[in-house]
Order: C-alpha cells, then structure tokens, then sequence
C-alpha cells in the first residue's frame, strides 16, 4: 500500500517525526471549510507515484486565490496513469541544508538496505550518488547504518540525520513498512530536522497487524482502490484501461497479467485485472456476481473472456458457479467467451453449454472467439447509429 | 550448493497436515508418489492420517523418522514460528505455499534460513515437483512429465499454462522449482543457476518471471558468473501493467526504472538468455530448441 504523502505524514508525525503542519482538500469548495495552515503554503497532488514536481504538481503560493486555482487545476489531472482525488496544502517550509534518508528491502538477504546523503534534491535517488547500507532488520543496526552514512556531515547536520535516522528506522521495522524515504528532509542552522515529503509503502500482507495502517485505508478507500478491495473481498481486481473492450474473468495473477500483455500486443485492450482465485469461491457465486458488475460498468465493454487454469479447482463445479453468476448479474448484456483447461473439463462443456456458452480449451482459438465478438459488437452498434 | 532434486523414497514430514487444505493436499501428494512419513499436529498427537502417524512437534516427528524435508500448510499468521520449529528440529527442505506471509516475517525466515544453511522454497509458490519422483505442493498433474526442461517460476498459474502447452508438445521437466511471487522469499532464481548446471537430466531452464524486484536481472548475473552452458530461457509477465499499481504479486510492483520489463529484459538478453514475448512464442522457441 503506497501511502498518499498526506496519510505517510500524518502516521510520522503521530509516531514523532516533524512534519510541516498541513491539510487534505478533496474538492476546491472544501478550501473554504477548512483551517488552513499558516502560509505561504504548498500546494501537492497526492498521487501514489513518483516525478510530481516535474509534472507541475507540487506548487507555491502566498495568496487564497491562487491556492483555490492550484488546487482546480491539479484535481482530476492524471499523473502516469493515476488521477488527482485530492491534494495537500501544507505551510511552505525550507532550510539552508536538504538531506536524504531511506529505508527499502534487501531481499537477497533478508536484510535492510539503508540509504543517506547529506545532499537530498529532486534527482538524488536515480543519481547513484548515495550511500548505502544493508543490515540486519533490527532498530540498533539500522541507526547504526545512519550513523555511519552520516560521519563525514558537517554539524549540526550529521546530529539531525542520525536522530532522525534512529526515528525514522524504528518506524519502518514497526509499522511494517517496505519502503520509506523523507526526501528532502530539511535540516534549519539550528539542527532542527522536519519531513518535507515522504515516501511510505506498507506491506499488505501485515495490514490485519496494523490497525492505524488499515484505518486510513477504510477512511480513503478511494483512494487505495485495489488495495481496499483486496483487503475487503481478498481478491485481486485492478481496471487498467476505462476504455478498454475486453472484460477479463481470470484467475491466477501471473497468467492473468502475461494475459493483459499479450492482448494489448494484438490490439484487443482490456479493461481489468483480476486474480479471482476460483480455490477461495468454496461453492458460492457471490464472487463472480460481483465481478461480473464491477466489469459491466466498464463504458466500452463488449465482450468477457473466462480464462481458469484449473490445478486444483474443479471445472464443472466453477461452471455451474459461473452460469448462476451470470444469471444473478443481468446488467452485463455481452458474450462471453470461455477458455478452460484442467479437471472436470467434460462437465463443464456440458454444464456451459445448456447455458448456452461454448467452451474452448486452446487459448488462442478462444482470443478468435473474442475478436469475432468484438467485431460484430461494433458493427451492430454503427447499424444503430 | 543447493539441491532440490528429492525422489520417491525421500522422507517428507507435513506442518500442517490436519487443516481442511493440509489433509487434502496430503493425499494428493501421497497419490503423486510423495514419501510422506510423518505429520505434525499438537492436537492429534497420537494418532495417524491415512496410516502416517502423527507427532506433537517437529522435533519428535524428525527423531522419530530421521526426515530433513518438511512441506507446510499453515497460515500466513503462524508461518514464521513453523518454519523457527522446523529449522530447530534439523529440517534442512521447507516448502511453503501459504500466501500472505507479512514481509518482515518473510525478513526473519530468511535470515535464519540462511544463516543454518537451510533451503527454504516459498511462500507464495505452488511448491516443487521431480515429475515421476515427488511432488511437494500442489503443481497440477496435468502440466507434469519427466524431461530435460528445468523450470522456476514466480507465478503458480502461468507457469501451469507453460508446463501444459510444453508437455503437450512433449517437453517434460527435470525439476520444477515455483519460487513464488513474494518480494522477500527463500530460493531465488539465481541460487539454483549451479544446481542446474551441474543436474545431468537439465538440458535448458525456463525462468518464469515477472516485472518487479530484481530477480531476473541476479539470474543474469549468475548464468555469467556461472558459465552457464545450456541453453537459458524467459518468459516474464506485465509488460504492459501500470507503475505504482499491484496486480496480484506483491513483488510485482514497478517503482520508476526499477522492475521495469525493459530491464529484465536487457540484462537478461545480455546475458544470453532468450526472452520470448508470448506464451506461442515460448513454446515454439522451447520446443525447437529441444525436441529431437
């Protein structure tokens, strides 16, 4: 789950880091509800990827007005590939020094990689200028790491990277974290150390032992869609293209992506992800029905593929899961095409085909089936117009 | 070095053996051809499952049966103690398909594995299969038949379909190692470049990766470190997935340049391993490669 920055400062700043004082805006209206933070202020699309600043995404202004126009302009961009739901204003904060400190797995080795510089900046990550650590996940050796990283730091630099450091590190090992990076970390002549941004993921797998973590997943489920919904139904659905003419009934993430990949190389685009897992369905369509709604609010779909792989499933018994399913969701008027390989394959063409619904072993004779449907769907829509 | 090739009369002990999933997973192992000689179970110590007795801990079941290889249907929640259990009791083979286990948990598993010389396989995998020999997990019988074909995989279902269209076309595999989709997990694709060079039924391996993390671009590495002689394949999923976005595998995930197919892909072509772009293409390539 990679945080907004607005909810990755919120849990530091709960757990002691600095942070600059700041608000979420979801709408331009809401401007005037809220207590802003004293200014001038920064205005920042919260979108989980990187490149913001360069996008035009992070902004400063001294003046209201031009704050509710930041905020108009930014909400409902789309930024490689995510869309602006709401954005940060936050005070306008800087220091003489920058730094950089970071946080990520060593997965060859169990271990945590520890990255510092005393020079942070936009470009510091993919520069391959900074220095690393990898040490054992436990809190003493990664503040350790920071205060190693940080010996040749000029004061009273080095004394804020290695407190922030140790904060920062406990952190990342007690809220499960896979990545976290505060870059910049702005470090004032004083010594005092604030976030100025931050870049959190936590483990999906440890959300049922993270109750704050999966607070601001209930509290945001917009914005951490798949997420939510895998931590909701325990499944995996992801829309990767709203335009897409393809609904996908899959199951298994690897054959499902590999899928995706090679459907958009022969110009057929699909409008979601989905790793069902037909081993969890347990003799109840309610699944399906479900999927079968979320795709039929696709705009563009035409047609759905049913791909199962069955190593352990039972073909029949998903075949009649998938005949009550799509008697149980009427709103998705399309054909449907369905490729099926593995056990109980006999029953399923029988079970299928009193719906009505032809089944194809070879994949590559069922993407025919789905051209054709696709084909004649477009043509019977320009008949109508 | 690494060795997963086990056989038929390879002593298995099974964590998790009286679950819904563990007691149904046990006999289709059994039936495959799997030595299961011991299961472990505190609440029916005592008594047996299909005749295979049952023992309170891992350490009485290892006494008692002298097995070093342990195949495990537990929770996400208690995996790391299994595997802590396992380790303690001398088991030196653990087989892990449980999905879900929390990072900094799979962290600890990892350390400790390594650090006593343990060959961990999972989470996330559908396991390893010998085909004709042994099966730990449950790969499907249908993608299986001996053959000279060494396969690692990170997802479970494209590599089903990879196995099925290959042994249709009559490739089998030597062995089929599923290392699993988890970002943090035991065996990788790289630590069993030796295994397979040195494995005489191994005429060519088949990676089965995907974007995310950077075990294809280590598996280059090691077929060059190596010398890797026999011909090296790859097949890697999500060309064409968002960034930032899951779909399914937490490894998935490309962040900027890193994990991205580009890179794969290149470090792997550097290395002389031929990337397909299609599961078609795959096959043909596989297929023309081996077939005599």
């Amino acid at each position: 789950m990679y945080l907004l920055e607005h909810d990755a400062k919120t849990l530091l700043g709960a757990a002691g880091v600095p942070v600059p004082e700041g608000c979420l805006i979801e709408s331009v209206e809401a401007l005037e509800r809220v207590q802003l933070p004293p200014g001038p202020w920064m205005v920042k699309a919260q979108v989980p990827v990187g490149g913001r600043g360069k996008a035009g995404l992070v902004r400063m202004t001294e003046s209201r007005t031009d704050l509710a126009a930041l905020v108009s302009g930014m909400l409902g961009q789309t930024h490689r590939g995510h869309v602006v739901g709401s954005c940060r204003i936050e005070s306008c904060r800087s220091a003489p020094s920058e730094v950089y400190i970071g946080f990520m797995l060593a997965p060859e080795t169990g271990e945590v990689r520890v990255l510092a510089t005393a020079s942070g900046g936009v470009d510091v990550e993919s520069s391959g200028a900074v220095q690393s650590r990898v040490v054992a996940p436990e809190p003493a050796a990664l503040a350790q790491a920071v205060v190693e990283l940080s010996a040749s730091a000029p004061e009273p630099i080095r004394h804020a990277m290695i407190e922030a450091g140790r904060v920062l590190g406990e952190i990342f090992l007690r809220r499960d974290a896979v990545l976290l990076e505060i870059n910049p970390l702005f470090v004032a002549a004083d010594g005092n150390w604030l976030a100025g941004d931050a870049k959190m993921v936590i483990d999906d797998n440890a959300l049922g032992r993270q109750p704050e973590v999966s607070a601001l997943l209930e509290a945001r489920a917009s914005a951490y869609v798949e997420t939510h919904l895998k931590w909701t139904h325990g499944f995996d659905y992801v829309v990767v293209d709203r335009a897409g003419e393809l609904g996908l009934l899959t199951t298994g993430a690897g054959l499902s992506m590999m899928l995706i990949d090679e459907l958009r190389a022969n110009g057929i685009r699909p409008y979601n992800f989905l790793d069902v897992r037909t081993g969890g369905l347990r003799g109840d369509a309610s699944r399906l029905v479900k999927v079968l709604n979320w795709i039929a609010e696709g705009p563009n779909v035409k047609c759905v593929l049913v791909n199962v792989f069955a190593g352990i499933t039972h073909l029949g018994e998903f075949s009649r899961l998938l005949v009550q399913a799509l008697r149980e969701a009427p709103v998705l008027k399309v054909p449907v095409v369905t490729r099926l390989v593995g056990n109980g394959l006999d029953e399923a063409r029988t079970v299928l085909g009193e719906a009505g619904i032809a089944v194809e072993p070879d994949l590559d004779e069922a993407l025919k089936l789905v051209r054709k449907a696709l084909s004649s769907q477009s043509a019977g829509m320009g008949g109508q117009a | 070095m690494i060795n997963p090739r086990i056989t038929r009369t390879t002593p298995v002990i099974m964590q998790g053996i009286t679950g819904r999933a563990g007691q149904s997973h046990f006999r289709l192992m059994r039936a495959y051809g799997t030595n299961i000689v011991a299961g472990v179970s505190p609440r029916a110590a005592g008594g047996d499952l299909d005749g295979v007795p049952l023992y309170a801990s891992c350490a009485e079941a290892v006494n008692k049966t002298d097995a070093r290889t342990s195949i495990m249907f537990v929770g996400a929640e208690q995996l790391l103690a299994a595997i802590e259990e396992a380790v303690a009791a001398g088991v030196k083979l653990i087989v892990t398909p449980t999905e879900g286990m929390p990072i900094h948990d799979a962290l600890k598993a990892k350390r400790l594995t390594l650090s006593a010389g343990v060959t961990w396989i999972g989470p996330s995998t559908p396991g390893m299969v010998v085909p004709g020999e042994a099966k730990l997990g449950f790969l499907p019988d249908t993608t299986l038949a001996p053959g000279p074909l060494g396969i690692m995989s990170k997802s479970g279902t494209l590599s089903y379909e990879s196995g099925y269209r290959l042994v249709q076309k009559g490739i089998g595999q030597s062995v089929w190692v599923g290392v699993g989709g988890d970002p943090v997990k035991g065996v990788r694709f790289a630590d069993l470049v030796p295994f397979y060079a040195a494995d005489a039924q191994t005429e060519a391996v088949l990676i089965i990766g995907e974007i995310g993390g950077a075990e294809e671009e280590e598996f280059a590495r090691a077929v060059t470190a190596n010398g890797f002689k026999k011909p090296a394949f790859a097949l890697i999923a999500g060309c064409s997935a968002p960034e930032g976005v899951n779909m399914g595998h937490a490894g998935a995930l490309v962040h900027g340049a890193h994990g991205t197919y580009l890179a794969k892909k290149s470090a792997l072509e550097a290395a002389g391993v031929r990337v397909f772009g299609s599961l078609d293409e795959m096959t043909r390539g596989v297929v023309a490669a081996l077939r005599r």
